[in-house]
């Protein structure tokens, strides 16, 4: 075969050229220390990189996400915390002016205390986050949730609303309880039923708060809970004889009869601290229907003829209602008769259970938030593993093996000086040069 | 006998001179583009016949030929055509991957940047300079989406002008193969002695020619050569040259596209045609490279826009304030054909963003039909009236068309260019729910009712933020009463089912009581609700684009690959096309290059040969010096 002169420098030159292309495109390659500099160098890899480095960022917004949803449930945490504490100290009052010994003014002295408990309570419920956001409003973050329109009667200007942060791809957390909720929505007395005094009560019955000792029969749709325990007092025997009757009031009848309520006597009598039960005793009841509302209530002292008691299903009751409750008790305490010391331990019970179910409930919305906080944490800990794996996936994607590369570059190195070398030698093969 | 040796001995001087002529001539041209060796054909005198036989009478040159085949030649000139077209095609396709490789001027920073301004004001939706900064991202991602435009913009004019320069090279070529035609008709008077530099040069702007555009050279008998380019299209026919013209398409004033002119009318040659040379590597890319990656960016631009703006709509800014549009974004293009004759005009607009495609089309009127033509694959679909829904977009007309009246449809072309944020207001941003429920607080059963969403589409209906209650009737029933729900009474209740009114819904779960009361109302005051936030950072991964299934980052990441893969199947090409050249041009050089060293050879042949024949010379005078030394 024949070669022209031309040829041997241009394919020589080309082949120089060619290959001086590869080894500036492999020192891009280590400068960067990138295995993809342009999407032409792998496709695939390119566009792969562009979907994880999103999914990348979106995790570490997740993360900073869960960093602002643990601020702001910390925030939540330490109010719900004070107000816990609070609500302790109320309840140890409240225990304290249970004692027989306290006198008028020493009542007036622990309503006084109490007054400041119900002021800085007012306070936690208004408390404000470091934006000057209320903390308990729901949606309506710059409106003051809670104020008072007259003494004791607390308004509620804010709304169900509870603010979310997403902490992961699949998780909204929920960062904010509505003040109603956490305030306001505690169900009063036991937390099924209310026992009271009737308001013209004479005797000296007390009625604690009760029990239900069967939920699914509390709860029955039969079921007006609306009832009323009516006292009567025998006086013609001695020792006088009392007994009582339950009247179911929503239908208006006698549960011990069947019949329409009557006066007395009763058919069951009475034991000062013995249970009264809201289910058929046969006998003495005559009621020819079996009834059983799962309930049962303890009633103790010595109630007056035509004393009443009334178990009536529980409504939502506001912890300040509650505490200006217990402040008005202490403080119109009037020592002395029988009746009104009745009264007085009548409302003090009724104060305290509606205290320990404010307590318990502050309690139960701080635990919820505590597992909010804890998931926040695992949702932390989670992104941090998945941002290590998007990492690792980026670096697979696009960076270089140096070791491969570095050791190419050498490679191309030997070969080229081998072409400039070899192409010397070529060129200067010469016949001009010998004539 | 004397005069015979003198003869002889001439005639061989003068033929080892032309071969040394002829040598030097090679070696001079040894760089010369488009030059093949020459050498010197010569053959023997015709011989003096005697009676004592034939004596021969020297040697004679018959003539110089070129060392020539046409069969290498066209192989190097066509395997150029396809290698400067490939590596023309990756060329430009390596501007837009280099565009893409950015990882700071793509698209997918300014996205993510933006999304993550939308999850602060989700996480804190009062906190004015979070929302600030969502704007700011806004106009940046607006920003990242008008400059990538714009580079794409700026290598279509690029492509612009190349296209005018390739023309008018192709023009000054085929004057010049003209005028070479003419001088080898004038000079080729006998046909056994070509003109070969002549034909040389000729051969030479053949090849340069058809680095630029593919040609077809058909030989005539008088010497000159016809240039073709295309489908035939004439470029030099004998002694004249035609002319092409870059000349503006008639539906797109922007595109220029390749014209010939006859006389005082422009014909057209239709780009696909064009295949070859680095013309035809500039309209492939124009047309499946930049089109295409260019609409996509716009797909991008038109679905996050639509989509953000119609959750955006369903929202409450913090001024109370339903939401607007967050981003604007043009109406799709469309450009009637100059020299419509109809009164018809055509209007477009996008109604599915999950349909849109990155395709243009083309809408003619056949006398009976329209018939619509999707640019990309060329699929026909015809109807008889307007408007029509096709691929998301909505093509409507008014007025009458004419017979061969066509409009040019760009959905999305224009859309990253004209992308931009609405909004200036922080407080415009719609980051709440406009409407918020409640459960009365003396409700007796355990029902509980969910915050509620606002039903899309948008426009919300016009009584979305109108107080409604559901106060149960019974354990299984309720009513609604409120303004724009008709106060259907005793609606049966299903635990967790939906309950939508007024445009919006909600579910009421648990075992509500007779009486319980539950109420919808305008969220009035809602500044720290970021629900509509959410909703909104929601739509940055879900798969809106490309019939559902591709988010935001994955229709862009699309482009990316698609291009990356151009780019590389490209480059693989344009390789392997070198080689081809280079293997050509070997095997032409092979055969009709200069080899100096040959040359060197030739030239001590011929010299030897010279020296041989001045030697014979002396010997016939020291022969004739013989009888004149006998007289004397």
């Amino acid at each position: 075969m024949r070669i022209s002169t031309n040829m041997i420098y241009e394919l020589g030159s080309a082949t120089l050229s060619r290959q001086q292309v590869e080894q500036v495109k492999l020192q891009q390659h280590i400068s960067s220390g990138k295995r993809v500099l342009t999407p032409s160098d792998d496709p695939v890899a390119a566009a792969s990189a562009l979907e994880i480095t999103q999914a990348r960022g979106l995790n570490d917004q997740y993360h900073t996400n869960a960093g602002v949803a643990r601020d702001k449930l910390a925030l939540e945490e330490s109010a719900l915390a004070d107000a816990t504490t609070l609500l302790q100290d109320v309840k140890t009052l409240a225990v304290y002016a249970g004692n027989a010994t306290l006198t008028d003014a020493d009542k007036k002295g622990l309503a006084a205390e109490l007054e400041s408990h119900y002021r800085q309570l007012l306070g936690i419920a208004n408390r404000t986050d470091g934006n000057g956001l209320y903390l308990f409003s729901g949606y309506q973050g710059a409106t003051l949730p809670f104020s008072e329109t007259a003494p004791g009667t607390v308004a509620y200007a804010g709304d169900s609303g509870s603010r979310n942060v997403q902490i992961s791809a699949s998780r909204v957390l929920q960062v904010s309880d509505a003040g109603d909720a956490v305030f306001r929505a505690i169900s009063s007395g036991n937390g099924s039923f209310d026992a009271a005094p009737g308001a013209g009560n004479t005797g000296s019955g007390v009625i604690g708060p009760g029990t239900v000792t069967d939920m699914v029969a509390w709860n029955a749709a039969a079921n007006g809970k609306d009832f009323t325990i009516r006292f009567h007092v025998d006086n013609a025997v001695v020792p006088p004889v009392t007994t009582y009757d339950i009247v179911d009031n929503v239908n208006n009848v006698s549960l011990t009869t069947g019949a329409a309520p009557a006066a007395g006597p009763y058919l069951r009598s009475y034991t000062p601290g013995g249970t009264i039960s809201l289910a058929r005793q046969a006998p003495p009841d005559t009621n020819p229907a079996a009834f059983d509302f799962g309930a049962n209530v303890t009633i103790d002292r010595v109630p007056a003829s035509g004393d009443t008691f009334t178990i009536q299903a529980s409504t939502d009751q506001d912890v300040f209602t509650t505490l200006h409750g217990l402040i008005t008790t202490l403080r119109n305490a009037m020592g002395g008769t029988e009746a009104s010391a009745a009264a007085y331990q009548n409302a003090l019970n009724s104060a305290m259970s509606n205290i320990d179910n404010a307590h318990d409930h502050v309690l139960t919305v701080r635990a919820q938030v505590g597992a909010r906080l804890k998931e926040v944490d695992i949702a932390q800990s989670t992104s941090e593993d998945l941002s290590l794996a998007y990492n690792q996936s980026l670096s697979r994607l696009q960076d270089l093996d140096y070791a491969k590369a570095l050791s190419e570059l050498a490679a191309r190195q030997t070969y080229f000086e081998a072409a400039q070398k070899s192409f010397l030698t070529v060129t200067s093969l010469d016949l001009f040069k010998l004539l | 006998m004397g005069n015979g040796i003198f003869g002889i001995g001439i005639s061989g001087l003068a033929a080892a001179q032309a071969g040394l002529v002829t040598s030097g001539h090679n070696i001079a041209n040894a760089n010369t583009e488009g030059y093949h060796r020459q050498g010197i054909i010569q053959s023997t005198s015709y011989p003096l016949r005697t009676g004592s036989g034939f004596f021969g009478q020297g040697v004679q040159v018959d003539t110089v030929m070129r060392v020539y085949s046409q069969f290498l030649d066209t192989q190097v000139a066509q395997s150029q055509a396809q290698a400067s077209y490939q590596s023309t095609l990756n060329a430009q396709l390596s501007q837009v991957d280099n565009l893409l490789a950015d990882t700071n001027a793509g698209l997918s920073p300014a996205l993510q940047d933006f999304f993550a301004a939308l999850h602060d004001v989700a996480a804190s939706p009062a906190s004015v300079p979070s929302r600030q900064s969502l704007l700011s991202s806004g106009s940046a991602l607006a920003a990242r989406f008008n400059s990538l435009n714009s580079r794409l913009e700026e290598v279509r004019s690029g492509v612009n002008a190349q296209i005018s320069a390739s023309v008018t090279e192709i023009n000054s070529y085929a004057q010049q193969i003209a005028s070479l035609n003419t001088r080898i008709v004038t000079a080729l008077q006998n046909p056994s002695q070509p003109p070969n530099d002549l034909l040389d040069q000729r051969g030479a702007l053949v090849e340069k020619l058809n680095a630029v555009v593919g040609t077809s050279i058909v030989n005539q008998s008088d010497g000159t050569i016809n240039v073709f380019v295309g489908n035939g299209q004439n470029l030099v026919i004998g002694q004249q040259a035609m002319r092409l013209a870059a000349v503006p398409a008639l539906d797109d004033p922007q595109r220029l596209e390749i014209g010939f002119v006859l006389g005082t009318t422009t014909g057209r040659i239709d780009s696909s045609l064009l295949q070859s040379g680095s013309l035809g590597g500039l309209l492939e890319f124009r047309r499946n490279a930049l089109d295409p990656a260019q609409n996509a960016l716009g797909r991008v631009a038109i679905g996050l826009a639509q989509s953000f703006n119609d959750q955006h709509r369903l929202g409450q800014g913090l001024d109370g304030v339903l939401g607007g549009d967050f981003f604007s974004v043009p109406a799709p293009a469309v450009t009637a054909k100059t020299g419509n004759t109809g009164t018809l005009t055509v209007s477009a607009a996008v109604s599915s963003i999950a349909g849109l495609t990155t395709s243009d089309y083309r809408l003619a009127w056949t006398g009976a039909n329209y018939t619509l033509t999707r640019l990309s694959d060329n699929t026909v679909t015809t109807y008889a009236t307007l408007p029509q829904t096709v691929d998301g977009i909505t093509i409507s007309g008014a007025g009458a068309p004419a017979v061969g009246d066509s409009f040019l449809i760009q959905p999305t072309r224009n859309a990253a260019r004209g992308f931009a944020v609405a909004i200036t207001d922080p407080m415009a941003i719609a980051a709440a729910a406009p409407v918020r429920t409640a459960a009365a607080g003396a409700n007796t059963g355990s029902g509980a009712i969910s915050a509620g969403t606002v039903n899309a589409p948008p426009p919300p209906d016009v009584n979305l933020q109108q107080p409604v209650t559901i106060t149960f009737t019974s354990a299984t029933t309720f009513n609604v009463t409120g303004t724009g729900t008709g106060t259907p009474l005793a609606v049966p209740y299903t635990s967790g089912g939906n309950i939508t009114y007024n445009g919006w819904t909600l579910q009421i779960s648990g075992s509500p009581a007779a009486g319980d009361v539950f109420t919808v109302t305008a969220n009035s005051g809602g500044v720290v609700d970021g629900r509509n936030a959410l909703l909104l950072a929601d739509l940055q991964t879900r798969a809106t684009l490309a019939g559902g299934t591709a988010s935001y980052q994955g229709a862009y990441s699309q482009i990316v690959s698609a291009v990356g893969n151009q780019t590389r199947e490209s480059e693989v090409s344009a390789k392997a096309q070198e080689s081809l050249v280079s293997e050509a041009r070997q095997a032409q050089q092979s055969l009709s290059g200069v080899n100096l060293d040959e040359e060197a050879a030739n030239l001590l042949r011929y010299q030897q040969a010279y020296q041989a024949s001045g030697k014979m010379l002396q010997i016939a005078t020291s022969l004739f010096q013989e009888i004149l030394d006998l007289n004397g």
